[in-house]
């Protein structure tokens, strides 16, 4: 199924083959989704909406006796859940009269003030007496978490787009490092960055400014998204931006547009879809957050994926279902959304790029505010990124005061133990490699696929962006119960487990941001070159390789980047499917954090995630490095 | 006893080669285990019975077993020093409750041996099966009646305790003054000041939850959360966060366990390691091990508990568990035992008091800490 799209080496392909190839990937593609996604996936989400004891064949012969709304309006009309809205499902004609006494109450008590509470200038914080629910507190931190992501990952597609200096390309294949990390790591992190007794603390109090008390506050949470997904949308807002067509620029200066109006009438446009793209990545994945709410902020900011573990550990398969499907459909709907009207204007890789200004020569006040801008970013990007990686770091070592080796020293003496370093480091870069491998066709050929086509289309690729819709809760409970404990079929049971098969669940989570990448860029081809290249006798599928593709290059290598980030940080579907020997990176981190013959000390998992960083950092310079290179 | 039957057609490989595993076993064979061969090969049989010579597998929890220097480890080199039968540690990664969904499923259970269940999980065990066994009891066990009378947990005696920990307070002297009672956390002197974790996912934030109830009553408990809470009190995931943000000084006091000085004692340790038994308590969270009912090795599998229940088993597992023996007559290292404290009185919910409580108790906690 990792067939490339249009074998290069046959120069005549005939057509038939050709578009049966094509078809055949799209086939695969299918399938794997079914056996390592959707059905695994259903056989959680049927709790929601059918009755004990019926199955997805009975829905399909008789509807009104297999599916019932109970359990998804038990969710609904809770007001716990859902806040004062639950009243739209539990007393429907109550809702006009509640709305007019809600608006009443909203205006009255809600607080629309921006309150300054150091270090943070909080927003809307109060929203008075109304309730939103678990819901509207999971969906406010969100949207809270997308503004910040975006103020802090913009800038530096800015800088990373627009000016030259040296280690500009490392860095910016860097920037995707934070994608790959554990969550308790980020935690571990973020204490020793912004706790009481933290780096930026013990600044503010040699300054004289005295301690601010960050952690578990509402403000931190939202920055360990951002530390999360701003690079996300540097990476996906920056390759947009190295693609804009200077010769549109230009024209639009000559013909007497200033600065800014070039900017706006003709960069802006090209950029809009990148920065839609990954803001609406950010808000799924941060509605969909769960440890770090608890490990930063504590119970109190608890989300709805964290009822949704809660209730899977409780077994209670019809709660946990029910809000992982609400969950998916509110994701979803918000992809479709998007998708619907995703504007096809991402500039591929035609034309000539934007020159880009060296960043270590200034001439006008001009370029020295602009480099002032740019250094103020630095400092963000330091306290932000740098001190919590550092400080991961730091903790493998003991920490600055009390510097040791000996988690140091238990790692090498792991070699030969039930969990070899070295082993985790090749079987995440082996499924690493082996989910890219499956993730880039897959990618392309369902970009292909949503390029085209209209509103049932959409619907299509909507279902097909799933994967990063479902909470990794459901996937990784739906594959214990869908693939590891098996189905009956006749009278065996058939259970599907093992190496190749966390490749593939590795490629289904990773193949969303190839798809995410290249669909903008494929769309805004002109298709008059894939006709021209049909009428002088190609056929799709080498259209689609000889002219469609090194076009949308940069987008390959920036998806292939994220694919492969996924594969490494994946922990949930991993577990799962893997098997006590066939262990990764993040496995190995979590087993030596409960290693209790080191102590309650979180040195060896540090001592692990070091290795972690390492290793996915020379990975992404790797893939980089070869995507630059080669292009079809 | 029905071996797993690998089919071996055309079909299945083809269908192999795409997938990666795939394995295909009899339906009707609920008592599969990890071997691949039909028949053994010869060697000798294990002990007294005609039972399979095939490993036991024993399934527990991720630190139990690994290295040397675990429990589980100590355990399984001990264990085949004296036994032909092998020891095969797995970990699920959902604990028993995958036991429990396979169970419900028909699927194979595939382990002979659980270690490391608690009160409240096996309660979840008989209350998600109430037609199917999922553990049996193990008769004629000649160690079974030196486990300590307070910390069997099950009724009907299919779990055995093997070890136990106390939940206490782990506090900063430094900072703070030890407090002394439940409504000494929150009064102003500890505000701001402790650290749990949440009962929903956390062993020890769910033994601290529980303590809570136990003292206030099922009535009161979530009026004394409220104040708790109003006092500043953060509940995180799980211990690892909370203790590293303890450690971090992030707050002097932390949900832990009453060993928690074996680990810390040096000098400029210990008064940053103080342990606080709340009204002179600890709850007590026993670990107890359970045979699975589908086990093909059922003899083994009771020699094996027999054998954890032993002086020198118990002593050793207590120390590499950092946890006290379940037994009445196994000794402890004097090191060991001068940093590892039991509360004056040890209290915990019997079974018959969490069934058909537990969940509904953990549940009105979460609302009422999440809405505050």
């Amino acid at each position: 199924m990792d067939k490339r799209v249009g074998a290069p080496d046959s120069e005549q392909l005939a057509p038939t083959p050709a578009r049966a190839l094509l078809a055949a990937a799209g086939l695969a593609t299918l399938l794997v989704l079914l056996v390592v996604f959707y059905y695994p996936v259903w056989t959680v989400f049927e709790n929601a909406v059918l009755r004990d004891g019926y199955g997805v064949f009975d829905a399909l012969a008789d509807p009104l006796a297999a599916v019932t709304p109970d359990v998804l309006l038990g969710v609904l009309s809770d007001p716990f859940f859902l806040g004062a809205a639950h009243t739209l499902f539990e007393a429907p004609l109550r809702v006009p009269g509640d709305a007019a006494a809600w608006t009443v109450e909203l205006l009255a008590t809600a607080r629309p003030a921006v309150v300054s509470r150091p270090p943070f200038v909080v927003l809307v914080h109060d929203a008075g007496n109304v309730d939103f629910g678990l819901f509207g507190f999971t969906a406010y931190q969100a949207v809270l978490s997308t503004v910040l992501s975006v103020l802090v990952g913009l800038p530096g597609a800015w800088v990373l787009a627009r000016f030259e200096f040296p280690g500009r390309r490392t860095l910016k294949s860097l920037t995707i490092l934070p994608f790959v990390l554990p969550s308790i790591m980020v935690v571990a992190g973020f204490v020793a960055t912004f706790g009481t007794f933290g780096t930026v603390n013990n600044v503010l109090a040699a300054l004289g400014l005295g301690r601010v008390e960050m952690l578990y506050t509402l403000e931190l949470v939202l920055v360990a998204h951002a530390f999360y997904n701003a690079p996300l949308v540097t990476r996906m807002v920056g390759t947009a931006w190295e693609n804009v067509n200077a010769n549109a620029v230009e024209t639009a200066r000559s013909l007497g547009a200033g600065r800014l109006r070039s900017f706006t009438d003709v960069v802006l446009p090209q950029l809009l879809p990148a920065l839609a793209a990954s803001a609406l990545l950010t808000f799924i994945f941060t509605f969909m957050t769960f440890p770090i709410v608890l490990g930063l902020g504590g119970l109190r900011l608890a989300t709805v994926e964290v009822w949704l573990y809660a209730s899977v550990n409780q077994l209670d398969y019809e709660t946990a279902a029910a809000l992982g499907t609400l969950e998916t459909a509110f994701s979803l709907f918000f992809m479709y959304v998007y998708l619907r009207y995703e504007a096809r204007r991402a500039s591929s890789g035609t034309g000539k790029p934007l020159p880009r200004e060296r960043l270590f020569s200034a001439d006008t006040l001009h370029d020295w505010l602009r480099r002032a801008g740019v250094a103020a970013y630095g400092v963000v990007v330091l306290v932000v990124f740098v001190l919590p990686l550092v400080s991961m770091v730091l903790a493998s070592v003991g920490g600055v005061s009390d510097p040791t080796l000996e988690w140091w020293r238990l790692l090498v003496e792991r070699q030969g133990s039930r969990t070899e370093p070295s082993v985790a480091v090749r079987n995440s870069l082996l499924f690493g490699l082996g989910a890219l491998a499956v993730a880039l066709p897959m990618g392309v050929v369902v970009a292909a696929f949503s390029t085209r086509g209209g509103r049932f289309r959409k619907l299509g690729d909507t279902v097909l962006m799933a994967p990063i819709a479902v909470s990794g809760v459901v996937v990784g409970f739906g594959l214990l119960q869908g693939l590891v404990f098996g189905v009956d079929i006749g009278p065996y049971r058939v259970s599907v487990v093992g190496p190749a098969v966390v490749v593939l669940a590795h490629a289904v989570a990773g193949y969303p941001f190839v798809v995410r990448n290249v669909a903008p860029m494929l769309g805004n081809i002109d298709s008059r070159l894939v006709e021209a290249a049909r009428s002088l006798g190609a056929d799709r599928a080498r259209a689609l390789w000889d002219v469609e593709l090194p076009l949308v290059w940069p987008g390959v290598v920036a998806g292939a980047a994220f694919a492969f980030a996924i594969s490494i940080g994946e922990f949930d579907s991993t577990i799962i499917l893997a098997g006590e020997s066939t262990y990764t990176m993040p496995v190995a981190l979590k087993r030596f954090l409960v290693d209790r013959t080191a102590g309650p000390s979180i040195g060896p998992a540090a001592a692990m995630g070091t290795v972690l960083l390492v290793v996915t950092a020379l990975s992404f310079v790797v893939i980089d490095y070869v995507g630059g290179r080669y292009r079809p | 006893m029905k071996r797993r039957t690998y089919l071996k057609t055309g079909g299945a490989a083809a269908i192999a080669g795409l997938a990666g595993c795939l394995n295909v076993t009899d339906s009707n064979d609920g008592t599969t285990t990890d071997d691949t061969t039909e028949g053994t090969t010869g060697g000798t049989t294990t002990g007294t019975t005609s039972e399979p010579d095939e490993p036991l597998t024993v399934a527990t929890y991720d630190s139990f077993f690994g290295d040397d220097g675990t429990a589980g480890n100590w355990l399984k080199q001990a264990w085949e020093a004296e036994h032909d039968t092998k020891i095969e540690f797995t970990a699920p990664s959902n604990g028993v409750n995958e036991f429990i969904s396979r169970k419900k499923q028909g699927a194979g259970i595939d382990a002979d041996l659980f270690v490391g269940l608690n009160t409240g999980e096996l309660v979840r065990v008989d209350e998600q099966l109430p037609n199917a066994r999922l553990f049996d009891t193990p008769d004629g066990l000649a160690n079974a009646n030196r486990i300590k009378d307070g910390l069997q947990i099950d009724p009907e005696r299919r779990a055995l305790p093997y070890d136990t920990g106390y939940i206490s307070l782990v506090y900063d002297s430094t900072e703070i003054e030890e407090p002394q009672t439940f409504d000494d956390l929150t009064t102003p002197a500890y505000e701001g000041a402790l650290l749990a974790e949440n009962a929903q996912t956390s062993d020890p934030g769910r033994a601290f939850l529980l303590w809570t109830i136990h003292e206030m009553g099922p009535e009161n408990y979530l009026d004394y959360w409220q104040d708790l809470a109003d006092n500043d009190v953060r509940i995180l995931d799980d211990w690892q966060p909370a203790y590293n943000a303890f450690m971090n000084r992030e707050r002097p006091m932390v949900v832990s366990y009453s060993t928690d000085q074996v680990y810390y004692h040096g000098e400029d340790e210990l008064p940053r390691h103080q342990i606080g038994f709340l009204n002179d308590q600890g709850y007590a969270n026993p670990e107890a091990m359970a045979r699975f009912a589908d086990t093909n090795q059922p003899e083994t599998a009771a020699a094996f508990m027999d054998f954890v229940l032993t002086d020198e088993a118990q002593a050793n597992i207590a120390v590499n568990n950092v946890q006290f023996p379940a037994t009445t007559t196994a000794d402890l290292p004097d090191e060991y035992d001068q940093y590892a404290h039991e509360p004056p009185e040890p209290v915990t919910f019997t079974y018959e008091e969490l069934a058909g409580n537990l969940d509904g108790w953990i549940n009105e906690w979460a609302r009422q800490i999440a809405s505050s």
